[in-house]
């Protein structure tokens, strides 16, 4: 019973963690834009980070190992350290969004200017990376971010023509006012919200400390194919809420206010309530996974001592690690920078930097050397080499379409 | 923590493996399963039967000249000039191979973190050998220095027993040039195809040439290299 209970918070903490500002922001600014045409790409996107989580997570089951410690052992120090410099630097980018994010959610329920309240959230964020429990952390945060399942309440209320909405989705059928370039550079922004590195990066290490073995495989296996794709879902139904109220009018979404908008118009009060729990549980829930994330990468990279589990006096450069970057990103946010374009630019950095990660796992999950029997099977091996592909191809034509499109403008 | 794990013990000490591949860059745990560095560099000294591996070495005057170059040779320089006062800044920390338990994905010491480390000698380095250029006897240049394979002697000492040898393409850490039923299809095929000319030869047969940063070989090696581990 006991087990299944386990199993049960896993998912349910996957489903709150897997929405983040990045996927706040850019499903519900695709939504008004573009409805659902571009609802094959969270799926794609879903699918790929369900592919290279259940790689990271049985890697760090068999073998103990997580993301920076292989990124470093196959591609050596010079490689690894460019590597390095580029995933921790979207990392941080996030890190900066998320905190940015809780901040706009906290600010939208006492009306207090946002600056006021990053320096609160900074100084709460550390608190918590460095006192409190990790399953803490992650339990009651990844539950608090159910409330966002309001986006699919909202959506049933607002009362859509399931059948039109089933139709734009499956014919990727682009609205006749926006461009193919417009319409590219969303949907690399929508795979890269989906994909977020760090959330590999947490996973991998989050594994590695709780001392999973070859018999938790099916476990996290659970937590990643169901949890992810419910949280898909998630994703979906904020896309769906917006395009039913911002679409008609063609009004495009440039707050977090507008994100909950549609609550207000289908739920009213009570619902932008559970709403704005959920925004501010999810953005603080990521703000902890890309602190931490942060640190684990430097730490890894170095051989340092890090985690959740040891006492941060056994861990010091890696707590130092956390305590600098919590600073520097509220310094940031307090040089006025709008949070809602940092978390536009780390979504499509967060494309340009997947390979990096991606690959070396791809390798390692299928090196004997490191994981015995347990090694890709046929159907991972051909998702994952596929997915190499997309990400290689998303991770080029990021940047080029960002600057083509003025950001999707 | 650590009794949680269910892993077969395993030691690849007591076979044959690659400096490179196997070894270097490693996660450094001690008896507690706490974190003591990478295995930055690994400590060659010439003993009775050639080389063998006497220590690891760690921390940033191992690591920095690793990055190699330009960005190797500054970046040494500016960490000797950060603390000059400091008598031998430019030698790295070792730990003695006395002090190393076993190898899996991890090595793992048979003692506690603290106080560790030593200062206390300097040889060759593996990775000033695999940074190496490979030349023949005539002065034709033939590559790059890849890995080395080390085999354990009786005592359990590991001694340098095999060059590997190619053009100095990108992949020779992922594993492919060694191993050829490894997948995914597409990466394996690429990896293996950039390193067609890597092969395998005695230690016995090349010379090295530590301040010419050279090895040279008395013939053309064609034997591909096989998997350490059978």
């Amino acid at each position: 019973m006991k087990r299944y209970l386990a199993v049960a918070l896993g998912i349910l903490t996957a489903i709150g963690g897997f929405v983040d500002i990045g996927d706040l922001v850019t499903n519900a600014q695709v939504g008004a834009r573009f409805g659902m045409s571009l609802a094959w790409v969270v799926i794609v996107g879903v699918l790929g980070i369900c592919v290279f989580a259940e790689m990271s997570g049985r890697i760090a089951a068999v073998s103990g190992r997580a993301t920076f410690d292989l990124v470093r052992e196959r591609l050596g120090p010079r490689v690894g350290l460019l590597n390095l410099l580029g995933s921790m630097g979207v990392t941080f980018l996030t890190f900066i969004a998320e905190i940015g994010g809780v901040a706009l959610s906290l600010q939208l329920v006492s009306s207090v200017n946002e600056l006021l309240i990053v320096p609160l959230v900074g100084l709460l964020v550390w608190l918590l990376l460095w006192r409190a429990k990790f399953s803490a952390i992650e339990n009651v945060l990844g539950l608090l971010g159910l409330a966002l399942v309001v986006f699919a309440v909202a959506l049933w209320q607002l009362g859509p023509d399931w059948g039109a909405l089933a139709h734009q989705a499956a014919t990727a059928d682009k609205p006749g006012g926006e461009s193919w370039t417009v319409y590219s550079y969303y949907a690399v922004a929508l795979f890269g919200a989906a994909m977020t590195p760090y959330e590999v990066f947490f996973f991998s290490s989050g594994g590695v400390e709780e001392g999973w073995s070859r018999e938790d495989i099916p476990v996290m296996r659970a937590n990643v194919l169901i949890g992810f794709p419910l949280g898909g879902l998630l994703s979906l139904a904020i896309a769906g809420s917006t395009a039913m109220v911002f679409g008609p009018v063609g009004i495009t979404v440039d707050t977090l206010g507008q994100v909950g908008l549609p609550i207000a118009v289908a739920l009213g009060k009570i619902g932008v309530a559970v709403a704005l729990v959920g925004f501010t549980a999810a953005t603080f829930g990521a703000a902890c996974e890309t602190g931490l994330s942060v640190g684990y990468s430097i730490a890894q990279y170095f051989g340092a001592q890090w985690g959740k589990y040891v006492r941060p006096s056994e861990a010091a450069a890696f707590h130092l690690v956390l305590m600098v970057s919590t600073l520097l990103a509220t310094a940031v946010l307090l040089a006025k920078v709008d949070p809602i374009l940092v978390t536009e630019f780390s979504v499509v950095f967060s494309a340009v930097a997947l390979p990096l990660t991606y690959f070396p796992i791809l390798v390692v999950a299928n090196d004997p050397d490191y994981l015995g029997e347990h090694v890709n099977g046929p159907v991972a091996n051909l998702l994952g080499s596929i997915y190499l592909v997309l990400i290689c191809v998303a991770a080029a034509v990021a940047v080029p379409l960002m600057i083509v499109t003025r950001m999707g403008q | 923590m650590s009794e949680r794990r269910s892993r077969e013990p395993e030691d690849r000490l007591g076979g044959a493996i690659d400096g490179a591949l196997h070894l270097l860059d490693r996660q450094i745990l001690d008896s507690f399963d706490k974190m003591v560095g990478k295995v930055d560099d690994v400590e060659l000294t010439e003993g009775p039967d050639g080389l063998e591996i006497t220590g690891l070495l760690t921390g940033a005057a191992a690591l920095l000249p690793r990055l190699g170059g330009r960005l190797g040779d500054t970046t040494v320089r500016h960490w000797r000039a950060l603390k000059p006062a400091e008598p031998l800044r430019s030698h790295p920390w070792r730990v003695d191979m006395t002090d190393v338990d076993r190898l899996d994905s991890a090595v793992h010491l048979s003692v506690a973190r603290e106080g560790v480390l030593r200062k206390d000698r300097e040889r060759h380095r593996l990775g000033q050998l695999t940074a190496m250029e490979v030349v023949y006897p005539d002065g034709n240049r033939l590559g790059r220095v890849l890995d080395v394979r080390f085999r354990p002697a009786d005592d359990g000492r590991l001694v340098l027993r095999s060059l590997i040898v190619g053009r100095g393409r990108p992949g020779t850490l992922l594993g492919y040039d060694r191993r050829g039923d490894q997948g995914p299809w597409l990466v394996r095929t690429v990896v293996r195809g950039l390193h067609r000319h890597t092969a395998i030869t005695p230690a016995a047969r090349a010379e090295i040439d530590w301040s010419a940063a050279t090895v040279t070989l008395d013939h053309v090696p064609h034997d591909a290299p096989g998997h350490a581990f059978g």
